[in-house]
């Protein structure tokens, strides 16, 4: 389990992260969020490509082909196969296939912004937007920290199906309890302990950060940027009623 | 260098004694390496915290008296400046590096400074060299072994160059092999005229390196001596002051493994992401009721071992043959009881009696008080876990084994970290289970433990398992250590 | 949103890890139960599950604020981790201000009272909230880039959140904030405080 990572080698063409952190927030908004409505299907198509293109270029071709075969699978289900169920099944499954071919673009973007940012790239793009220490550290310090609180719940959730105590089971109105104060506990101490190392390797210094990983845009760099640039200022133009 | 002056300190809560300190007097010269030895709640880790300022900006408290390093008084200096004259190397590999790539980690202190890229990458660039770990560079932390996670975290103290360096209990989750490379690392160090300050209880593979060693006991200082004074103490006194053999082989009894029974699993094999085989392993054999330790290096996958075994595993096919039947990975759930090694992962009720009460079929309450009283945990029936201390918490998961009517039992690193007195404690509670019939497997690399429950005793390899008697496994290591450690430790 | 106090009260390193690692817990857990709005009777009932179960965290969160600006900053984390996950601005903005007055409430009893870190938790629930807005306002977009859900799924939900709904789900962050408030404030009795850790 790891969310942000480690390695040079994985990361293809090498976006910076600050592009990376636009193209992300480029598919939340527009692929996720709809933003833009039909007028802008066609940006929304571009950018559902773009996480695609990303992930071809790096080392995860494997992963990019998985995920492109679920898309097109849900694809397929919604327009052939869902037509011809009825009733409750018919609207649940539509709604399945829809959540999987709205979801997967912004979930492949983010695979792809996490698995080829590290921790300390995160934190000098973030410099570089002259994002105050004060979001700065928490929000990577987050992201450090998910993975851990996830590996936790595993292991609760491990233990708890080892006890054959599951949820539904003698006490359900106190599974809940019994499985979010593990996770806390333990959650919070390995937190605890991580604060105190980092503080003694003096992390909160009242001094300018330098950052040994060299971050900077490149061609790639720029073509999405403009990309994303141009559909901004389409979405903007529409916003404001003048037609295209 | 180091100075500490009429200090006071307790945690918190005013009722727990543990880690207090009391009437604290110490000075530590420059280029000195002190051990910190003593029972677990000793204050042995109160003290490093003292130094590396933990202890009051992180951790609060009740300190009094003056505590001085460099010059500095450490009370009233920030963390991030004290960061620059003392280094500390923590216990737990897991939880001590804040970014996941090691590069960037070994960096992370002098970034913190605001010092230089290229003075940065040259300073790096140089730990690396020095200790010989290009290997280990660029790559996630989550993808290394204990061993090598202790070694990073060695490294990155190592490039901010301060001039106090401390350890408090580095190698409780290390292998023998681990443990020599620890050992080197911290002979630099000191090479380099550094002061260090190390904090543990598995003495065997610092000896040659100590200058000094300070016994504390209930928060005082009991003895401060020489370590030719310490080194002659025998055993039997080191037993006695709760520390672990100085000396890590001795010549067991032999192990009579007459014909038992034997549990047997098939076809463990588990591989990670990139196709890489971690184990593959077609057939061991378990002797029924009887204790095997699992042995085999760090990072070998000793406790994916266990999960499959286990059934935890659900990418993992293993079968269990036992009585001529076969039985499937869901199945051997319902057989087998994992004791974790992080116990905070099982126990989830707010008392120890509600604990065991949930483990069972049927609840019965007075046959749960019997287990309970069993394991000498009766006293606590009403306590709520969490609040319990590792070794309690340890037998209140292995309360709700029994309670659960499992007849295999897991281990995984059961001393980890755990000086002789709970050592003792843990192998007591083997034997009791043992005569009640229970299997048990148990991961470890603490031969003092494994001698201790007179196990038998299993080599794990990625594809290959091997049987010892215990005599003759004492043969084997002693050999093979004789070249690992240094000659000085023997 | 920096805390420009004077420099004793100000964020030191350890509170802004504190404040990484809470949020990190209290994601994970929102996280896990905000995956139940799939079904689309859940969806409104979110502005009830999340605050509640959500205020177990948070109340442990609050042991640890001493300080002006963790509320906030956290409030803040949770809108960017909105909208990178698709749920668009609102959050971020509608917390940017619950964010705010959650702080000061709790200022208001110096950090330390615990009726006040109730109704704390309570007004930070509000952000929540945020994400419902589109559905509301922005009916049509939101729909659109959601159009292969099906009509059916569509219809149900839209039926589910009439309009008047919305100062109701408003007022349930609220509520359901306080009411998880409580019930964090009693497991914290409970559990952690025994557990050394509150």
């Amino acid at each position: 389990m790891e969310v942000l990572s480690s390695r040079k080698q994985r990361r293809g063409i090498g976006l910076d992260p600050r592009t990376t952190i636009v193209l992300l927030l480029m598919v939340a908004v527009f692929v996720l969020g709809g933003a833009g409505g039909n007028e802008l299907i066609w940006a929304r198509i571009i950018l559902a490509c773009v996480p695609v293109v990303l992930l071809l270029t790096s080392n995860n071709k494997l992963k990019c082909i998985v995920f492109v075969l679920v898309y097109l699978l849900g694809y397929f289900l919604q327009f052939y196969v869902l037509g011809h169920l009825t009733g409750i099944l018919n609207s649940l499954m539509l709604a399945t296939a829809g959540m999987i071919t709205s979801f997967l673009p912004g979930l492949m973007m983010g695979y792809y912004a996490v698995s080829t940012t590290t921790v300390s790239e995160f934190v000098a793009a973030m410099e570089r937007i002259h994002m105050p220490e004060q979001v700065i550290i928490p929000l990577s310090v987050m992201f450090r920290f998910f993975p851990t609180v996830v590996e936790e719940a595993g292991s609760i959730n491990d233990a708890m199906r080892m006890r054959g105590i599951a949820m539904g089971g003698k006490h359900p109105g106190k599974m809940l309890e019994y499985r979010l104060i593990p996770i806390m506990t333990c959650s919070v101490k390995i937190g605890e302990e991580l604060s105190a190392a980092s503080l003694t390797r003096g992390l909160g210094a009242p001094v300018k950060r330098t950052n040994i990983c060299k971050i900077g845009f490149g061609l790639w760099d720029i073509l999405f940027l403009g990309l994303s640039i141009c559909i901004v200022i389409y979405w903007v133009l529409i916003l404001i009623g003048v037609r295209v | 260098m180091i100075r500490l002056e009429n200090v006071h300190f307790q945690y918190g809560d005013e009722n727990e004694n543990n880690g207090a300190l009391h009437d604290i007097n110490l000075e530590i010269p420059s280029g000195q390496a002190v051990l910190f030895c003593g029972e677990s709640g000793c204050g042995k880790t109160t003290i490093t915290r003292l130094i590396n300022g933990l202890i009051p900006h992180f951790y609060e408290g009740r300190l009094t008296g003056k505590i001085r390093v460099d010059g500095q008084e450490i009370q009233s200096q920030e963390l991030y400046d004290t960061a620059k004259i003392v280094g500390t190397v923590f216990q737990n590999p897991r939880s001590q590096f804040f970014n996941v790539d090691t590069r960037s980690e070994v960096a992370f202190g002098l970034e913190n400074q605001g010092i230089r890229e290229a003075e940065i990458l040259k300073r790096v660039n140089q730990t690396v060299t020095e200790f010989q770990m290009e290997s280990l560079m660029d790559r996630s932390i989550f993808e290394l072994s204990g061993g090598e996670k202790q070694k990073i975290a060695c490294a990155c103290v190592s490039t901010s160059s301060p001039e106090v360096f401390v350890l408090d209990e580095p190698s409780a989750n290390l292998d023998v092999h681990s443990m020599k490379l620890l050992h080197n690392m911290i002979l630099r160090w000191k090479q380099q005229g550094k002061t260090i300050v190390i904090a543990e209880h598995r003495l065997a593979y610092i000896w040659n390196l100590i200058d000094r060693v300070i016994f504390l006991e209930s928060g005082k200082i009991a003895k401060d001596m020489q370590p030719a004074e310490f080194l002659k103490l025998s055993e039997t006194e080191l037993h006695s002051m709760g520390l672990r053999s100085n000396n890590e082989q001795k010549i067991s009894k032999m192990h009579k493994a007459t014909d038992i029974k034997n549990i047997e699993f098939k076809d463990i094999t588990f591989g990670y992401k990139k196709g890489k085989q971690i184990l593959d392993i077609s057939k061991i054999q378990i002797p029924e009721h009887e204790i095997t330790a699992i042995i085999g290096h760090n990072g070998l996958g000793k406790s994916t071992f266990l999960r499959c075994i286990c059934g935890l595993e659900k990418k993992c096919k293993t079968r269990m043959i036992k009585n001529g039947a076969m039985i499937k990975r869901k199945k051997c759930l319902a057989e087998c009881f994992l004791v974790m090694q992080d116990v905070n992962h099982q126990l989830f009720t707010e008392s120890v009696l509600d604990e065991v009460l949930i483990s069972m079929e049927q609840e019965d309450k007075e046959k749960a008080q019997e287990i309970l009283a069993e394991l000498d945990l009766l006293e606590y029936a009403g306590r709520h876990p969490i609040s319990l201390s590792g070794g309690q918490k340890q037998r209140v998961a292995v309360a709700t084994a029994i309670a659960s009517e499992r007849d295999i039992l897991l281990f995984d690193e059961p001393t980890s970290g755990l000086d002789y007195k709970h050592m003792l404690q843990v192998s007591a509670i083997f034997q009791k289970l043992k005569a009640k019939g229970k299997t048990i497997i148990v991961v470890t690399h603490d031969m003092e433990f494994i001698e201790a429950i007179s196990a038998n005793i299993i080599e794990l390899n990625t594809n290959s398992v091997k049987n010892y008697a215990q005599k003759e496994f004492r043969e084997e290591v002693d050999c093979n250590e004789k070249e690992k450690l240094p000659a000085e430790v023997i | 949103m920096s805390t420009k106090k004077d420099s004793s009260n100000k964020l030191q390193g350890k509170d802004l890890m504190n404040v990484g690692i809470y949020s990190a817990i209290y994601f994970v857990i929102v996280f896990a139960v905000a995956m139940l709005g799939y079904i689309p009777i859940m969806m409104p009932m979110l502005c009830v599950l999340v605050p509640l179960i959500a205020g177990v965290p948070f109340m442990l969160f609050l042991t640890k604020v001493k300080k002006f600006g963790m509320i906030w900053i956290m409030s803040i984390i949770m809108g960017i981790l909105m909208l990178l996950t698709g749920m668009a601005q609102y959050a971020l903005i509608i917390g940017a201000f619950s964010g705010l007055i959650a702080e000061l409430i709790y200022k208001s009893g110096n950090y330390k009272s615990q009726s006040k870190a109730v109704l704390t938790c309570g007004v930070f629930s509000i952000w929540v909230w945020g994400n419902f807005i589109p559905l509301f306002f922005k009916r049509e977009s939101y729909w659109a880039a959601r159009q292969s859900f099906g009509e059916d799924y569509i219809n149900t939900l839209n039926s589910l959140m009439p309009i008047w709904l919305c100062p109701i789900l408003l007022a349930a962050a609220f509520v359901f904030g306080i009411l998880g408030g409580l019930l964090g404030k009693t497991l914290l009795k409970k559990h952690f405080k025994k557990a050394g850790i509150a």
